[in-house]
């Protein structure tokens, strides 16, 4: 059975590397949808001018307005393949990492938890070293689901995702709505009201992955051969020793275990027809075809087992991160190209993206069928991809602003819509700094407890106990590795001049990007773009008058202090603040004062919103 | 998918400040003898056998001593020496238990009477008292969270019923003033410079959601200049009330919970934490105590005062208590079966003693009180019922205190 998946993969593969280039994709989108747009006796929407193309570039492939200088010089380029050439380099400058990291980490829920070591320091790196690598999506989502090994292993930041949430039933539904954008938590507990799902489908899913857990702590025969002693000691002696004792233990053991034994248990209550509670159930998909699992126990041993036993480990996991990830999965590739689209356009491709179902197409099922057929096309490549959109008539034309009554299609292009909170942020930064992007990492940075792990390889039992004695208290214990792995790492500059994607749980959380609804990563996808009191106080009264507003040091400030003459002088502020010069009718305004205008213009919804 | 922590927010249209999906006003449901609840919440998990539960085997009480209070029969640990004296007027709950032992699950548990779930955010019963209770004339929000810690969320609720998060009693609202540098003429100014920018936006770009841009700026500056914003300025209080008080943060938190429900907020969060002490617990134990012990006794006799205390349920909430047994590093652990609240106000059978514990402590034995009864109870005494019912985005019915039953028996 391996042997002809290899030959296919291969063949797939031998098709990519053939790839047309994405510019000729983005001819193929604009064509489909030109037909489309016939069809309905629809007017195509007029393109957008330079200025107003490079705004909504930078806002949406490196999530921030450019700086004076940068539009002033995309302006200037008189080349005219200049829009594809400032598509390629922002894509593949760091402010793409910057800005991409924080979109993933809403959807992967990277946070720190607390208690029990759920510390997605590691987590966080690895997303982030993903992003830098443009690894493949569907590479990304299998390392993601089939993730297992210590949690603080350098590289081996995506056990994060089971970490994050241990809890086997919650973390598949959520594998199942972050990689496939369907909905099935309700069949956790019974059969879905409104869909298919039922909860025996639940618990077949649920097979491949049971018995993966989360332990922080040694396992039980090592803990007893090495370590129960000198704990037990230690205990008696000082809760500071003790602790530090116990929490270096973990960072050094903590591992995502298990990797799926191929069968589930129905629950205790199980009270449908078509099983009995605590019945053996063989994994199984939700649809499409079942991948090969090669079992050690077969089922009828099983079920004579306790009824906590489910059977040897056999990596049934992967077979499920096989399945979901393949080409073949009718949802995998249309989810994602959906969620793509929602991020880049505003509008909905197939539909809600944690909320698709199986026959999903969307209101242009051709549409959807050719930018599935592109991410496969580029083998799961993202910025490829990305490539595709930026470059389409469809993304540089005219931003819609939905109203009420729609016209018929609005697949056409972009919407009018709200900056997601970290642009807003990272784009009043942009007019504070000359390189709004120095704080983005380029390489994997040390967060204290990785650090720590990383040291312990060589430590003895006896190194353990003699470490707990020197320093004492858990949070000292942080502190001081924190310190150290500080000192392995490049400085990021002064934090204020950070974007929001360098804050680490260790840097405590930015106020402005809180406020603009940044995602509390407790959910999938739970940013917000929603205006409420705070933020609008913040907006009016806080600290964009220090920070930008009346601020010399700010380099727009900076800029605009030689210019003497006046209207030139509120040129360069429009420019900077909205990305365009200002219209004849705004020339009235001249007349009130800079700071003024800048507080008006940095308040104003056009700011906000991308157009 | 919008679902807000911290924050409570303005809605489409309309705006009446924050209220705009508000009820028209009704009559509370009848029973219902509490307008308002001020939700102290010790965070860490009080130690129950060094401060109200005394009546337990003496080696359970560690280095605690007994003082005895104005109330015939109940008895206080040491550390509460001003509180001792106004126990005629709490109900000491001994006999409550939880399900959940470590910090960030029990706080969620007590604040939301769920277990938390990576699939759902339950909102805090703040935010369910928020959207029950609030009417169209209500100048403030219902749902106040003062103090460090966690602020209150609206779960899956409209981010509109989340908490107005106080971090420091002393500062206020954040940015709810104009900046320093601005006068009153210059906000004005831009003000209109900004109508100008966004009616020409609006032209070409106008959506319900710039829409609700402008209207929230509209809000907030009405919220600026409303009257009521000063029940938020310490200052304004009287000198007659802030002598009640100590200068200590949580006691000014005390104080602006007080001023806040008589300005009629319904739901008033004061935040102290630090209780979790796993070792030298008589080091560190008696200032936090000090600090309650001030704090409440000043707000009971600041709502008594004020004749508020008939309306006003004031509760004492904890995640959790601590183990009847003093660990090796003069410490106790976590203990979720048979830990201590208080209730006072609002008809609570002050000067009594709720349920109880083994003697030696492990377990909560008589009269169970789970905390989902617990917020159950609170809920019922504000009239709201609480099987009360919300749909999370995905469609599925949620009740305001999960499977908990109001404790009638709690009042007289």
């Amino acid at each position: 059975m391996k042997i002809p998946f290899i030959i296919f993969l291969l063949i797939l593969s031998v098709t990519a590397s053939a790839v047309a280039d994405p510019r000729a994709h983005a001819r193929e989108v604009d064509q489909i949808m030109a037909t489309e747009l016939k069809k309905l006796g629809q007017e195509a929407r007029p393109q957008i001018d330079d200025y107003t193309f490079c705004r909504r570039l930078y806002l949406d492939a490196i999530g921030r307005i450019p700086t004076l200088d940068e539009l002033d010089q995309f302006i200037a380029d008189k080349r005219a393949d200049k829009r594809a050439r400032l598509i390629d380099n922002l894509l593949n400058s760091k402010g793409y990492n910057s800005h991409w990291y924080n979109y993933w980490a809403d959807l992967l829920r990277v946070k720190y938890v607390g208690d029990k070591l759920q510390h997605p320091g590691n987590y966080a790196e690895w997303v982030k070293e993903s992003v830098r690598t443009n690894k493949p999506y569907n590479k990304f989502a299998h390392e993601l689901i089939n993730a297992n090994g210590k949690l603080y292993k350098p590289g081996n930041g995506a056990t994060g995702f089971y970490a994050r949430e241990p809890m086997a039933l919650d973390h598949l539904a959520n594998s199942v709505k972050t990689f496939l954008g369907m909905s099935i938590e309700c069949a956790q507990c019974h059969d879905h009201p409104f869909d298919d799902w039922t909860q025996l489908d639940f618990y077949k899913l649920a097979a491949f992955t049971s018995k993966t857990y989360l332990r922080v702590d040694p396992l039980p025969a090592d803990e007893k051969e090495k370590f129960a002693k000198d704990r037990k000691i230690l205990k008696n002696k000082s809760f500071d020793e003790w602790i530090v004792y116990r929490e270096s233990l973990r960072v050094k053991h903590a591992s995502i275990y298990g990797n799926g034994t191929g069968y589930s248990r129905l629950p205790h209550d199980y009270e449908y027809n078509d099983g009995e509670p605590h019945e053996v159930m063989e994994a199984d998909v939700l649809f499409g075809s079942m991948p090969v699992i090669h079992y050690k126990m077969p089922k009828d041993k099983v079920e004579k087992l306790n009824k906590k036993q489910f059977g040897p480990q056999i990596n049934s996991r992967k077979s499920l991160a096989n399945w979901m990830t393949s080409r073949e999965n009718p949802m995998f590739t249309k989810a994602t190209v959906n969620r793509l689209w929602y991020r880049i356009m505003g509008t909905e491709l197939v539909g809600p993206i944690g909320g698709l179902d199986l026959e999903s197409t969307g209101d242009h099922p051709a549409l959807t069928e050719k930018l599935v057929e592109i991410m496969k096309v580029t083998d799961y490549d993202i910025k490829a991809f990305l490539t595709v959109l930026f470059n389409s008539q469809a993304y540089q034309s005219k931003a819609l602003a939905l109203k009420a009554t729609p016209p018929a299609y609005v697949l056409d292009g972009p919407i009018v819509r709200r900056l997601p909170a970290e642009v807003i942020v990272d784009s009043i930064l942009s007019l504070r700094t000359k390189d709004p992007d120095a704080s983005v990492a380029t390489k994997f940075r040390w967060d204290g407890f990785t650090h720590f792990y990383d040291k312990s390889r060589n430590m003895t039992v006896k190194n353990f106990v003699d470490y707990s004695i020197a320093g004492p208290g858990r949070a000292k214990f942080q502190r001081r590795e924190e310190k150290e792995a500080k000192e392995r790492n490049r400085d990021l500059g002064p934090k204020s001049l950070w974007r929001a994607s360098a804050y680490t749980h260790n840097d405590g959380q930015y106020l402005a990007s809180i406020l603009m609804g940044q995602s509390t990563r407790d959910l999938i996808d739970s940013a917000n773009t929603q205006p409420d009191i705070p933020q609008i106080l913040y907006l009016m009264n806080g600290h964009l008058e220090g920070h930008v507003i009346r601020n010399p040091k700010a380099y727009l400030n900076q800029k605009i202090r030689h210019e003497k003459n006046r209207a030139k002088r509120m040129e360069m502020i429009w420019k900077a603040v909205l990305g365009r010069l200002p219209k004849p009718s705004e020339r009235a305004l001249f007349k009130h004062k800079q700071a003024d205008i800048m507080w008006a213009l940095l308040n104003s919804n056009e700011f906000k919103f991308v157009r | 998918m919008n679902r807000r922590e911290f924050i409570y927010s303005v809605g489409m249209s309309g705006m009446s400040i924050p209220f705009l999906n508000a009820a028209p006003s009704a009559a509370l449901a009848p029973g219902s003898k509490a307008k308002s609840v001020i939700n102290i919440f010790l965070s860490g998990g009080l130690s129950q056998y060094d401060s109200f539960n005394v009546e337990v085997d003496k080696d359970v009480l560690g280095k605690s001593a007994i003082l005895k209070s104005n109330v015939d029969g109940i008895r206080v640990s040491n550390y509460f020496p001003t509180l001792a004296k106004q126990m005629d007027k709490l109900l000491v709950i001994n006999s409550m238990t939880t399900n959940q032992g470590a910090h960030p699950a029990g706080i969620y548990k007590m604040l939301t009477s769920y277990n938390p779930r990576s699939s759902v955010t339950h909102p805090e019963l703040g935010a369910w008292i928020n959207k029950a209770l609030t009417r169209e004339q209500d100048s403030l929000p219902n749902f106040v969270s003062i103090g460090k810690g966690r602020a209150g969320t609206a779960g899956f609720l409209s981010g509109q019923w989340a908490a107005l998060p106080v971090r420091k009693p002393n500062a206020g609202i954040d940015f709810a003033n104009r900046h320093k540098a601005v006068s009153a003429e210059t906000l004005d100014q831009r003000l209109d410079i900004l109508a100008s920018l966004n009616k020409d936006f609006d032209k070409d770009h106008g959506t319900k959601d710039t829409q609700s841009y402008q209207d929230s700026y509209k809000g907030s500056l009405k919220f600026m200049n409303s009257k009521d914003i000063d029940a938020f300025e310490l200052k304004k209080e009287s000198e007659k009330i802030v002598k009640l008080y100590d200068g200590q943060e949580f006691s000014r938190s005390c104080l602006l919970a007080g001023r806040l429900v008589e300005r009629g907020v319904r739901y008033v969060k004061v935040n102290l934490g630090g209780w979790d002490y796993h070792d030298a617990l008589y080091d560190k134990f008696p200032q936090n105590a000090s600090r309650l012990d001030k704090g409440l006794a000043s707000l009971l006799e600041h709502l008594s005062q004020k004749g508020l205390l008939d309306s006003t349920l004031v509760v004492v909430s904890t995640e959790f208590g601590r183990k009847p047994l003093v660990n090796p590093n003069k410490g106790r652990d976590h203990h979720p079966d048979g830990f201590t609240c208080l209730m006072a106000g609002a008809g609570v059978k002050a000067g009594e003693i709720y349920g109880s514990t083994s003697k030696d402590g492990k377990k909560a034995e008589n009269n169970i009180l789970d905390v989902t009864d617990f917020n159950a109870t609170i809920a019922w005494r504000l009239g709201i019922d609480p099987n009360l019912e919300e749909k999370s985005p995905t469609g599925r019915p949620f009740k305001l205190a999960n499977r908990g039953k109001a404790r009638k028996t709690l009042f007289s």
